[in-house]
C-alpha cells in the first residue's frame, strides 16, 4: 500500500502548482482554445457523457465567459501556492469542463489525461512551501497519482492499438504513418513518405516504448532520465512529422523530477516566496 | 533535509488507494470497451488504426469561393475559420445531410477576419490518395461531397 503513498519532498507539489497552473493558462490560448467558440456556435456541440450525466448547460457566450475569467483568476492565484485548497478546487473542475466542451464536437483528442488528473490530485495535497523538504505520503500519493495517469497515456495507447486491430499486433508493420502524413502533410514528415520501412521502424520502437512504459514506475536516478529523455524524444519526433506535440502530457513528466532541488539553485526568490506564504496577520500595519 | 515524514491517516490512505484503484479501473475500462464519449476516461485510440498498405486515404477540406472571386481552401484552425480540420471530419456525414452546418464557417471567417473577403459558396471536398504498397501512388481524386451558398 505504501507503493501509493511514496514520501515526496512537499516542495515538489508548490513548484509542481506552479508549473501546472500556468500551464492551464497557456493550454486554454494555444492548446483547448475553441471553448469560447461553441458558446457562440452552440450547433456545433455534442455533449459529451459527462456532461450529460452531470446534465452541464449547453455553452454560451456567458457560460464560456465565466469559465475563461475563473480559470485566469484561479490558475495565477493557485499558481502562488496561495488558498491552494480554494483555488485548486476550482481548477480542476472549471478546466475540466473547459477541456469537455472543447471536445464535444465529435473529435476528443488523448493528450490531456495527465494534466486532468494533476489538477484534481494536486489541491488534496494542502499547504506547500517551495522550501519544505519534509517528506509527506499525501504529497507523495499526488505525484503518484500525476505518473500514473502519464504512465497510462502511453500503455492504454498501446493497448488501443491492440483492441484496434481485432486484438492483434498488427500495427507496427501497418501503414499509419503513411496515413498520417499524407493527411497531415509537412516538410518533414513528406521526406519521409519514400521510406517505409524507416516508418514501421519509428512505429515498432514507439509502440515498444508505449508497453514498457509502465516500467518508468519503478525506474530510479539515470534510468528514469533515459527513459524520460526517450519519451520526449518521441513527442519530439511526433511534433516534427506530425505536428502532434502532446504538451499537456510532456509537462506532467516534470511529476518524475525532483523539482524540490530546485530550492537550492533559487535559494533567495524561494525564501522569498516562501516568505509570502505566510498566513496574512489580522491586523496589518502600513 | 530533514527526516520527518507526514503520514496519512488510516481512512486518508484508504480513500487514496480507493482513488487510485477506481481510476485506474475506469481509464482501462475505457480503452478496452469504452469510446471517445467517455472522456476523460475513454480509450487513447488517436493514431490507433492499423492502416492497410494498399489503403485509400481521404483527407477532408472546405473550399471557398469569395466575394472578390478568387477560390481558397479554408484554414480549418481555430485561428482561420475557428473549427479544426478533424472537426469537420467527425462532422463529415452530418454536414451532408445538412449543409447549412457550414454557414457556422462562414460567418466565424467573417467575424475573425472582417477585412479579408468574405465567404460566398462554400464546398466540402474529399481529396483519396491511394498506397501501393505502403506508397504514395500517384495524384489524389477529389470530389465535392456538399455545397452551401453563404447567407448573409
Amino acid at each position: 500500500m505504501s507503493w501509493f503513498l511514496p514520501p515526496v519532498a512537499i516542495a515538489r507539489i508548490a513548484w509542481l502548482r506552479t508549473i501546472l497552473y500556468l500551464f492551464v493558462i497557456l493550454d486554454i490560448h494555444l492548446f483547448v482554445n475553441d471553448t469560447r467558440l461553441k458558446g457562440r456556435s452552440p450547433e456545433l456541440y455534442q455533449p459529451l457523457f459527462l456532461a450529460r450525466l452531470l446534465d452541464l448547460p449547453r455553452p454560451s457566450v456567458p457560460l464560456t465567459n465565466t469559465l475563461y475569467v475563473v480559470l485566469i483568476v484561479a490558475c495565477l492565484v493557485g499558481a502562488t501556492n496561495r488558498l491552494p485548497r480554494l483555488a485548486g478546487w476550482t481548477v480542476a473542475p472549471a478546466f475540466t469542463w473547459w477541456v469537455l466542451i472543447g471536445m464535444s464536437d465529435g473529435k476528443v483528442d488523448h493528450d490531456h489525461l495527465a494534466l486532468v488528473v494533476a489538477l484534481w490530485v494536486l489541491p488534496t495535497a494542502g499547504q506547500a512551501r517551495y522550501d519544505d523538504l519534509r517528506t509527506s505520503e499525501i504529497a507523495g500519493w499526488a505525484v503518484k497519482c500525476i505518473q500514473l495517469a502519464v504512465v497510462s497515456t502511453y500503455a492504454l495507447s498501446a493497448l488501443a492499438k491492440i483492441r484496434s486491430a481485432g486484438w492483434a499486433f498488427t500495427w507496427p508493420t501497418s501503414s499509419v504513418l503513411t496515413w498520417a502524413i499524407v493527411r497531415r502533410p509537412n516538410p518533414v514528415g513528406e521526406r519521409l513518405l519514400d521510406y517505409p520501412w524507416l516508418l514501421h521502424i519509428l512505429q515498432w520502437v514507439g509502440f515498444i516504448g508505449e508497453l514498457l512504459s509502465p516500467a518508468v514506475l519503478w525506474l530510479k536516478g539515470r534510468w528514469l532520465l533515459l527513459a524520460a529523455l526517450f519519451f520526449l524524444g518521441f513527442h519530439a519526433a511526433n511534433t516534427a512529422m506530425l505536428g502532434i506535440h502532446f504538451l499537456p502530457t510532456v509537462v506532467c513528466w516534470l511529476a518524475f523530477a525532483p523539482l524540490e532541488r530546485l530550492g537550492k539553485f533559487v535559494t533567495l526568490p524561494a525564501k522569498a516566496i516562501s516568505r509570502r506564504e505566510e498566513p496574512p496577520l489580522p491586523v496589518r500595519s502600513s | 533535509m530533514t527526516t520527518e515524514v507526514v503520514r496519512a491517516g488510516k481512512w486518508g490512505r484508504v480513500v487514496r488507494l480507493g482513488v487510485v484503484v477506481t481510476g485506474l479501473g475506469m481509464v482501462i475500462h475505457g480503452t478496452v470497451r469504452g469510446t471517445d464519449d467517455l472522456w476523460p476516461f475513454g480509450p487513447m485510440s488517436q493514431y490507433a488504426m492499423s492502416i492497410p498498405s494498399n489503403a485509400s486515404i481521404d483527407s477532408i477540406r472546405v473550399v471557398a469561393r469569395t466575394d472578390a472571386g478568387t477560390t481558397v481552401d479554408v484554414p480549418l484552425d481555430t485561428n482561420g475559420a475557428g473549427i479544426r480540420r478533424a472537426e469537420i471530419e467527425a462532422r463529415t456525414s452530418a454536414i451532408m445531410g445538412d449543409p447549412s452546418l457550414l454557414q457556422s464557417v462562414a460567418d466565424d471567417w467573417a467575424r475573425k477576419h472582417p477585412d479579408k473577403p468574405k465567404y460566398v459558396r462554400l464546398e466540402l471536398v474529399r481529396d483519396t490518395t491511394t498506397l501501393a504498397h505502403g506508397r504514395v501512388s500517384g495524384r489524389p481524386a477529389s470530389k465535392v461531397l456538399a455545397v452551401w451558398q453563404v447567407q448573409k
